[in-house]
């Protein structure tokens, strides 16, 4: 009937499938080794050795029960890392959010390049001052602690937490905050009460990324602890470089264990991860 | 803060380059530039330039370009996109130490995913490409790849909502071909997130060193030694403080030249 009409139609739902396919191999090649990995670590593997290969379906939860004989601090190793991670982050937003309030409402010039700065900074490998940093916290007397490694933490991530909740905070109207301050309200409670809860979700979202790049950093705790505050990553490669002898499947457990926490983040706050967004898309 | 952690370290290392001080060393002196001759003379650290060449160039434009494409098709809403978004994240989500273990034992023969795919096909099975020159630094590349290009399709994505999509739709009508609205009117405004995206990759793959540390531990030979490896070797497994950190200041100018090159990029105004 109407040729160009039919046409157009099934070129869209081709389209579509194109789009379907390739997204669809997006997704299973991020997800399975993911998989591979939880199937293993509950003694679901297969044999390759044996032709045709073979997969041995014997489901238990052994390898579990050894993570924590074989690393007999794991558990501790587990709550310095949601510990520091949680404090770092807590530093660097509070930190960030500051800077970068401060930022938005400054007269200065040049604003784009400075923030550009900042970005630069942040993609900045932590080994390109790693050396330096050892002796720096060192001389500062912080070796080894708590209060050191969040703050070393902190530092590194503060330059992404600046530039993105810039980005945030720079759409934001002024209204509301200008309301504020004609009723009298201090600029503490202007930030506190007003533009805070306003940004609420950007700042859980760029939270959330430094939670994650925190509990995930390695070379910072490498160079700045030695072993009264020891987080996961570095545990899992002693682990693994020392004594060579690990098995996969206790491995795989281990993986499966130390992504759970982070993996529960994201599932129950996906909603507000999405509004993440790498700065404003004009700044210039 | 930043100042103390960050700028100050970075500001001492590269005074430092230029002398012996070490932890060790209670009298440094000025040594000139005899770190760098040092350097530049050693083969370990041109295999080490070498290889970061290759591989933080094909890092950088494949994740990009694998980024832009998965950002691309999840433009448009349809059923599913939601949970598309979030299933991008997860490979970030294992850390570079966790990486490179799982992808230790994915490579291994006996229960890993090649080899099930080569015993599947009745195929002989294959040591790890890890261990083997000329396949282990694809191998630690490919791993690097699986873990950020996902990351760089979720941060690319909310990029292609401010683009006007009446601006779009009246091209396709008059006919301009794909590339040439891609050109016009898609990198205009997506300029600016692609820039600090890739701004972010190119630091990340500069520094790589966590999942190779794991992953081979900068062999066969020197095939996968990038510079991050190679000043942590010679800083804390050797104690020649001067050339790991001299050798670390490399990736300081690495970074600032391409951040240099960024803000420039960056300082053009998109379309109003």
């Amino acid at each position: 009937m109407s040729g160009p009409r039919t046409g157009w139609r099934r070129r869209v739902r081709r389209r579509g499938r194109a789009r379907a396919v390739i997204l669809a191999a997006v997704v299973f090649a991020s997800v399975l080794p993911l998989a591979w990995t939880i199937f293993a670590s509950v003694g679901i593997h297969p044999n390759n050795t044996s032709t045709p290969p073979t997969w041995t379906l014997a489901p238990t939860l052994d390898a579990y029960r050894e993570v924590g004989t074989a690393e007999r601090g794991f558990w501790d190793e587990m709550a310095a890392s949601a510990a520091t991670s949680a404090a770092s982050t807590l530093v660097t937003i509070l930190i960030a959010f500051l800077a970068a309030y401060a930022f938005v409402h400054s007269t200065m010039r040049r604003k784009a390049l400075l923030m550009q700065g900042f970005l630069v900074l942040a993609s900045l490998p932590v080994m390109a001052y790693a050396i330096p940093l050892e002796d720096t916290v060192r001389a500062l007397g912080l070796h080894d602690t708590f209060a050191g490694l969040v703050l070393t933490q902190a530092a590194i991530f503060a330059p992404l937490a600046v530039y993105v909740l810039y980005g945030y905070l720079s759409e934001a109207s002024f209204d509301f905050e200008e309301a504020a301050r004609l009723d009298g309200a201090s600029p503490w409670r202007t930030i506190s009460q007003v533009v805070l809860p306003m940004n609420a979700p950007g700042v859980v979202a760029t939270a959330i990324v430094i939670f994650v790049l925190c509990w995930n950093s390695f070379l910072a705790p490498l160079v700045v602890t030695t072993s009264r505050v020891r987080t996961i990553p570095l545990a899992m490669s002693d682990f693994f470089t020392v004594d060579r002898e690990l098995e996969w499947p206790s491995a795989a457990a281990a993986l499966v264990v130390t992504l759970l926490p982070l993996a529960a983040v994201v599932a129950l706050s996906h909603r507000t991860l999405r509004r993440f967004l790498l700065g404003r898309f004009d700044i210039s | 803060m930043v100042g103390v952690f960050l700028l100050w370290p970075v500001v001492f290392g590269f005074v430092a380059s230029f002398t012996d001080f070490s932890p060790f060393e209670p009298h440094p002196s000025f040594v000139g530039l005899a770190n760098y001759a040092g350097l530049v003379s050693d083969p370990y650290f041109r295999a080490a330039f070498r290889t970061i060449g290759i591989f933080a160039g094909s890092a950088v434009v494949l994740e990009l370009l694998i980024g832009m494409v998965v950002a691309w098709l999840l433009r448009e809403p349809f059923r599913g996109r939601g949970a598309v978004r979030v299933i991008l994240l997860l490979p970030w989500l294992v850390s570079p130490i966790g990486n490179g273990v799982m992808w230790h034992f994915l490579f291994e023969s006996s229960a890993g995913i090649p080899n099930h795919v080569l015993a599947l096909l009745g195929l002989p099975l294959q040591p790890s490409p890890l261990g083997l020159p000329g396949s282990a630094l694809p191998a630690t590349l490919a791993v690097e790849v699986w873990r950020a290009a996902p990351l760089a399709g979720f941060l690319l994505l909310p990029g292609f909502g401010v683009i006007p999509g009446e601006l779009w739709e009246q091209a396709t009508l008059e006919g301009v071909p794909l590339l040439g609205r891609l050109r016009h009117i898609v990198l205009p405004y997506l300029r600016p997130l692609v820039l600090a995206v890739a701004m972010l990759l190119a630091g990340a793959a500069l520094g790589a060193f966590d999942s190779v540390l794991i992953l081979t531990h900068g062999g066969p030979g020197t095939e996968t030694l990038t510079p991050a490896l190679f000043s942590f070797q010679k800083a804390f497994q050797n104690n020649n403080w001067p050339l790991g950190a001299t050798s670390a200041w490399f990736i300081v100018a690495a970074v600032m030249i391409l951040g240099g090159i960024y803000a420039a990029l960056s300082r053009r105004r998109p379309p109003r």
